[in-house]
């Protein structure tokens, strides 16, 4: 009785204990015996990744991260162990990222293409580079690190919206009430001009109608000039009208220039007439002043006077000569 | 009643909180003092084992199939909606093994093993065969207390051991079978956030629910007086006190271990 007593005692305490060591391994994934590859990454901060969190490759599981460690020199040493038979790409970099909303997280392995135009990310690949057997890693921000930033920002909303609670008392309620009024009132002026106006635009959009129908025949009459001018620039008509308008530009040129030298000649014709008028009107001045022979003989009716009985005594004795001329005329021959 | 009679009565109360005290002190240094003979406690170590662990391993492991069944149920009733279906499997996982299978199989087997050895040793403390065994230079201690304290404190964890697999494995099954998750993602859930911790402190605190257990049980049943109605009331009185000092026990572990550790 004794015997069996120890022997089935014995018999549940291996079986028990190899049943529950047993349950762990496999639990764990612990596997003995199996060639492993290290891989060792160096991160700034590793976030809430652990000993034991997965490592992914092309998005499959091929390890776990078996060890980490603080370096001296500010960086974490991760040590990861992969199945010898994956490859890593070349250029790889490490990143620690959450693989759910529910704290998993994840080791990638994958290139610096995958990062794409992340500034901070290449910051961190930046710093953990430079040691040539030590993968770069970076660590990429969690849910809790994304919703503190939400959080903050639905904080300065609450805020906000606690000003616009203290601001908005009964006063204000009724001038938005009367706010609201006025604006359905404006509302209905605004959809009865607007009524009005799409009449007018109904006018003026046929006009504009007309007005591109209008365009259309003129673009087509263009068209038709651009096919002249096209048919007439083939046969060497515009050569020709070219040779004749740079003849034209030369005798233009030609008659500018004598049109230059008479309208130099004219400036001294000018200034020659200038001199002459200036002289004039000194003899008018003078005339006009009664200086001189002729001014005093024209302001003087004195000798218009005189002249003019001159003139009659000439007469008469003119016709005293005709009717006298023996008088007057005494011819000797010898 | 007069003011002496009042004095005497309070402290006649206080007495008797304190010698509880001091007999179950007593008790334990008794205990520890006679596990000195060993050749005395040895031989009957592995009846007692026998007796308590391995007779205790049908009701344990129902307990845990059962346990296994409904918690994974529980798990993807609550779970339906935001939360992955593969968590199930991480909430059987941790549940079982750290709280559940612990507390559950310990507090079946302080009715069963509690009230059997307070029935037992209450029958031969009445019926005098523990004067006997002193007549005779057994120590009481080291002939009838030691073994089955050891006896608990090692079988304990045997048994809730398999009963964590036993359970997780029932929650597996009945998540492939009853619920709409696959093999493969409840144990992606179980392997989620497991920790060779979970079974530690399961195991850990399951020994100190045999001890707790074994140790009362003996306690009750020395402590029999009368007939068979104080035997009666000794195995009642082991279960009550084993199924508080379990939950007892199992918040004062929670808070030395969990409490601020993150594994």
């Amino acid at each position: 009785m004794k015997r069996t007593n120890d022997f089935s005692v014995g018999l549940t305490i291996i079986i028990g204990s190899f049943v529950i060591i047993a349950a762990t391994l496999w639990v764990k994934q612990v596997d003995f015996g199996r060639e492993r590859a290290a891989v060792t990454a160096r991160f700034r901060d590793v976030g809430g990744a652990k000993v034991g969190t997965p490592v992914v490759v092309r998005g499959v599981r091929a390890g776990k991260i078996e060890s980490m460690e603080l370096s001296d020199s500010g960086f974490v040493l991760a040590r990861m162990s992969l199945e010898s038979s994956v490859g890593l790409p070349v250029d790889a970099i490490v990143l620690l990222n959450e693989s759910s909303l529910f704290g998993e997280w994840q080791a990638t392995i994958t290139t610096r293409d995958a990062v794409g135009n992340d500034t901070e990310v290449i910051r961190q690949l930046a710093e953990a580079a430079g040691r040539p057997d030590v993968l770069p890693g970076a660590t990429l921000p969690d849910i809790a690190r994304l919703t503190a930033v939400a959080g903050r920002i639905a904080g300065d909303v609450a805020s906000v919206a606690e000003r616009v609670q203290v601001a908005f008392d009964e006063q204000a309620a009724r001038e938005l009430r009367g706010s609201l009024r006025n604006f359905a009132e404006l509302s209905t002026v605004l959809a009865q001009t607007v009524r009005e106006q799409s009449n007018n635009l109904t006018t003026v959009s046929s006009d504009v109608r007309g007005g591109v129908q209008s365009l259309l025949r003129s673009a087509e009459l263009l068209r038709a000039v651009s096919e002249r001018v096209d048919s007439s620039t083939s046969r060497g008509e515009v050569r020709r009208i070219v040779d004749d308008a740079a003849e034209a530009a030369r005798q233009l040129r030609e008659t500018g220039r004598r049109l230059l030298a008479i309208s130099e000649q004219l400036g001294r014709s000018q200034d020659k007439l200038e001199s002459f008028l200036a002289n004039s009107d000194s003899v008018a001045r003078k005339l006009n002043s009664g200086t001189g022979s002729l001014g005093m003989m024209i302001n003087d009716p004195s000798l218009y006077r005189n002249a003019d009985s001159v003139m009659r005594q000439l007469k008469v004795l003119l016709d005293d000569v005709q009717k006298n001329p023996r008088r007057y005329i005494n011819l000797r021959i010898f | 009643m007069t003011a002496v009679e009042s004095v005497s009565a309070l402290g006649r109360w206080g007495r008797e909180r304190v010698e509880g005290l001091g007999r179950s002190g007593r008790f334990v240094g008794d205990t520890l003092v006679a596990t000195r003979d060993v050749r005395t406690w040895w031989p009957e170590a592995t009846l007692h084992a026998r007796a308590l662990g391995v007779k205790s391993l049908p009701i344990a492991l129902y307990i845990a199939v059962f346990t296994g069944i409904v918690l994974s149920l529980l798990a993807s009733y609550s779970f339906t909606g935001a939360v992955p279906l593969y968590f199930v499997g991480t909430l059987v996982e941790k549940t079982i093994t750290m709280e559940l299978a612990p507390v559950l199989t310990g507090l079946a087997l302080a009715g069963r093993v509690g009230a059997n050895i307070a029935a037992e040793l209450g029958t031969m403390k009445v019926t005098e065969q523990v004067d006997a065994l002193e007549t005779l230079a057994f120590d009481p201690f080291a002939y009838l207390v030691v073994p089955r304290v050891l006896a608990g404190t090692v079988m304990f964890p045997i048994v809730v051991g398999l009963s964590m697999v036993v359970g997780v494995a029932a929650g597996w099954v009945a998540s492939i079978l009853l619920l709409d998750i696959s093999s493969e993602e409840f144990v992606k859930g179980l392997r989620l956030f497991f920790t060779t911790f979970d079974v530690r402190y399961g195991l850990v605190k399951s020994a100190s629910f045999g001890t707790a257990v074994t140790w009362i049980g003996c306690m009750q049943g020395l402590s029999a007086r009368g007939g068979a109605q104080g035997v009666g009331q000794a195995a009642t009185s082991a279960v009550v006190y084993s199924a508080v000092v379990i939950l007892v026990l199992d918040a004062l572990w929670a808070v030395l271990w969990l409490l601020g550790s993150h594994p």
